[in-house]
């Protein structure tokens, strides 16, 4: 567990003054709080003062400093103070329902309710300033459409690993009180190996090549292209550094309330992502990582894009499972992701040999397969990409024609998938295939969903008559956790008797002994 | 219905016809052409009235507003004609597009909303767009041109088979 090592970098200022409830139970976060968030911005502040200061060439004399140095304090003065106002006025609790309610607002108050069954995932961040202090901030992220994610800023980090147990044992059904699962760590990935992966990326060779050329121009005509060698040599510098720091240090652990994982150089990041909210996967492997075997993997994870509801807004964040990674490795860990599923041995379709007329590059790398459980695209020739989608979790599947496709009598296939980076298209089939495809696939799903659905059933009712279910996660359904009842606005029509606790399947989140405590 | 013009085989329907929306959409895409080609001319006369702008610069966004809106103009009963929708028993068709052709397939278990949305112009005409949504973005699952009793008795039915049939995410 991490919270047992010492960070190089926490200094644990201070202990006491930590959340104790009030008499309703409710909490606060840690007093602490609104110092950081005021200070937060000072690295910003100053490197924009110094960037005008030399790009306005104004000369700085004593007293500009001094005027400088008030207005920082003035600001960080008013900062802390709006902040305590926020601090004061937000709490959290669990509710007697078992879900995690959050009061907040100075002007605006607002009183949110996150439905713990509907759990996607947990995340505890711990950015710089926040890890100097020994704080970290937690981000609780539930299905939902619009504002289905809180963050509390900040906890120490021992009280946000045990809120973030509390959490994922209430939303599991489990007892809260519950010790910390143990985990089993799959897969780390060396620093070394993120570092050349991240300098071998198609994107960062181009401007690198770019920056080259620059060069070789401005020593050819001696002329300034100092600006532009800025941005096409920064551009790619800049990348590199936030990549390596973020993903830096990058393990998966397996536990029973999911995959964990960990992450991070300056900023630490504790990711928890419980079983069955993967959405679907993505490899992706750039041309230079060929010879290596290498390959990144992606998810996509409900409510962690934070695109308002249907406006088709495509901002994500991308959920990375693995930065990169030898073949067999991701195969394995996704192997924990989707239980019994082995994509290599998907048989694949090609896409028309007149595809090339569309996609001269490509075509020859663009195939869709699947099997009894999901739907596998592949595509890119100088990227490559596979992408993965269970049958159980398909949203919905469309096909689309343009005019050049429909010239050459072709046709894509898309099965839409939550939003985030892992897109499921099948490029330039045949028309007719497309179609026949698209019904298929709508087939497959229904059918999967009708499985998926009886067998949560199943351990619902053995849950409601008391029997103990048995750990094995129901092979045979990707992932057989379902989450949210919906429609939202009318009333879950599954909704069972007894609480949140049934909605997620405790046979696949819990050990045997735990459930017996239910 | 010349379905044959408007729809080869792999955008047919599936085993029933497909219903259509009102003709009535035809006028409120024309109202929105006419607005368009309004604006363009608009900008042109602005250009017009500003000095130092040469003066071929109106005349070719006048030129530019006038094929765009002929061209648009002729596609207009053939988009309206394109808008198809199809109830199967546990998903819902939609198709639509001349140059870029669609069809959805959209599960009833899993709509998360069904809403009815009408512009000003839409409302005018008495036309109402029933819109669905889905756990994933990309879905795009509209239907326009409903007759407000329609577009309501759609929702219903909608709504009815999803929460039959809602599923987990």
């Amino acid at each position: 567990m991490s919270g047992q090592q010492q960070d190089p970098l926490s200094f644990e200022v201070i202990r006491p003054g930590a959340s104790a409830p009030d008499e309703r139970g409710h909490r606060r976060v840690h007093p602490l709080t609104p110092f950081i968030q005021g200070v937060r911005w000072w690295p910003a502040g100053i490197a924009l003062a110094l960037t005008s200061t030399v790009q306005f060439r104004i000369t700085v004399g004593t007293g500009a400093i001094l005027v400088a140095v008030a207005i920082l304090v003035a600001i960080t003065l008013l900062g802390t103070g709006w902040n305590y106002l926020a601090w004061q006025r937000l709490t959290f609790w669990f509710d007697d329902d078992g879900d995690l309610r959050v009061d907040s607002g100075v002007l605006s108050r607002q009183e949110r309710r996150l439905q713990l069954s509907r759990l996607q995932s947990v995340d505890v961040l711990q950015p710089l300033l926040a890890r100097v202090a020994g704080l970290a901030e937690l981000r609780v992220e539930v299905a939902g459409a619009g504002d289905s994610k809180v963050a509390l800023q900040f906890l120490t980090l021992a009280e946000a690993n045990a809120l973030r147990n509390e959490i994922i044992a209430r939303s599991a059904g489990v007892r809260h009180d519950a010790e910390e699962a143990p985990e089993n760590l799959l897969a780390a990935v060396p620093p070394g190996d993120l570092f050349l992966s991240l300098l071998m990326r198609a994107e960062t060779f181009v401007l690198l090549a770019v920056t080259g050329l620059l060069i070789f121009i401005t020593l050819a005509t001696e002329g300034t292209i100092g600006l532009l060698l800025l941005a096409t040599g920064g551009v790619p510098l800049f990348s590199i550094f936030t990549q390596f720091s973020r993903y830096y240090e990058f393990t998966v652990a397996e536990s029973p309330d999911g995959l964990r994982l960990r992450h991070g150089l300056l900023q630490k990041t504790r990711q928890t992502v419980p079983p069955g909210r993967v959405q679907a996967v993505g490899f992706v492997q750039p041309f230079l990582w060929r010879r290596k075997g290498w390959v990144r993997v992606r998810l996509n994870i409900a409510g962690t894009s934070t695109s308002a509801q249907g406006s088709g807004d495509q901002s994500y964040t991308e959920n990375v499972l693995l930065p990169v990674a030898p073949w067999p490795v991701a195969l394995a860990i996704v192997g924990r992701v989707l239980p019994g599923v082995d994509i290599m041995a998907i048989p694949l379709v090609p896409a028309p040999e007149r595809s090339r007329r569309r996609a001269w590059i490509q075509w020859r790398q663009l195939a869709v397969g699947w099997d009894d459980q999901v739907f596998l695209t592949r595509g890119g020739r100088i990227t490559q990409r596979w992408d993965v989608v269970p049958h159980a979790r398909t949203q919905s599947v469309r096909v689309t024609q343009g005019p050049w496709q429909r010239s050459l009598g072709l046709a894509s296939m898309h099965v839409d998938s939550t939003p985030g980076a892992v897109k499921i298209t099948g490029h330039h089939r045949d028309a007719h295939e497309a179609r026949r495809l698209a019904q298929e696939q709508a087939d497959r799903a229904a059918h999967a969903r009708t499985t998926d659905r009886s067998l949560r059933w199943v351990a619902q009712q053995q849950l409601a008559a008391g029997t103990p279910t048995a750990s094995d996660p129901v092979s045979g359904t990707p992932s057989s956790v379902a989450l949210a009842e919906l429609p939202p606005p009318q009333l879950p029509p599954t909704a069972p008797p007894v609480g949140s606790a049934v909605e997620a399947d405790p046979a696949e989140v819990a050990q045997p002994g735990e459930v017996e405590q239910l | 219905m010349d379905d044959t013009r408007t729809l080869d085989d792999a955008f047919a329907p599936p085993d029933a016809e497909w219903t259509r929306v009102s003709p009535l959409l035809a006028r409120a895409y024309r109202i929105s052409l006419g607005v368009g080609t309004l604006a363009g001319v608009l900008v042109a006369i602005g250009l017009f009235l500003i000095p130092d702008v040469p003066g071929w610069l109106p005349v070719a966004v006048l030129v530019v507003d006038a094929v765009v809106t002929a061209w648009a103009s002729w596609l207009i009963g053939r988009r309206v004609r394109s808008w198809g929708y199809a109830e199967r028993a546990d998903d819902l068709l939609v198709t639509s597009g001349i140059l870029m052709r669609r069809l959805v397939v959209v599960p009833y278990g899993r709509m998360q909303l069904v809403d009815l949305v009408a512009g000003p112009i839409h409302r005018w005409l008495g036309l109402t767009t029933v819109q669905l949504h889905t756990a994933a973005a990309t879905t795009d699952a509209r239907i326009p041109g409903l007759t407000p009793a329609i577009a309501a008795d759609l929702r219903d039915r909608l709504a009815r088979r999803g929460e039959q049939r809602s599923a987990g995410l």
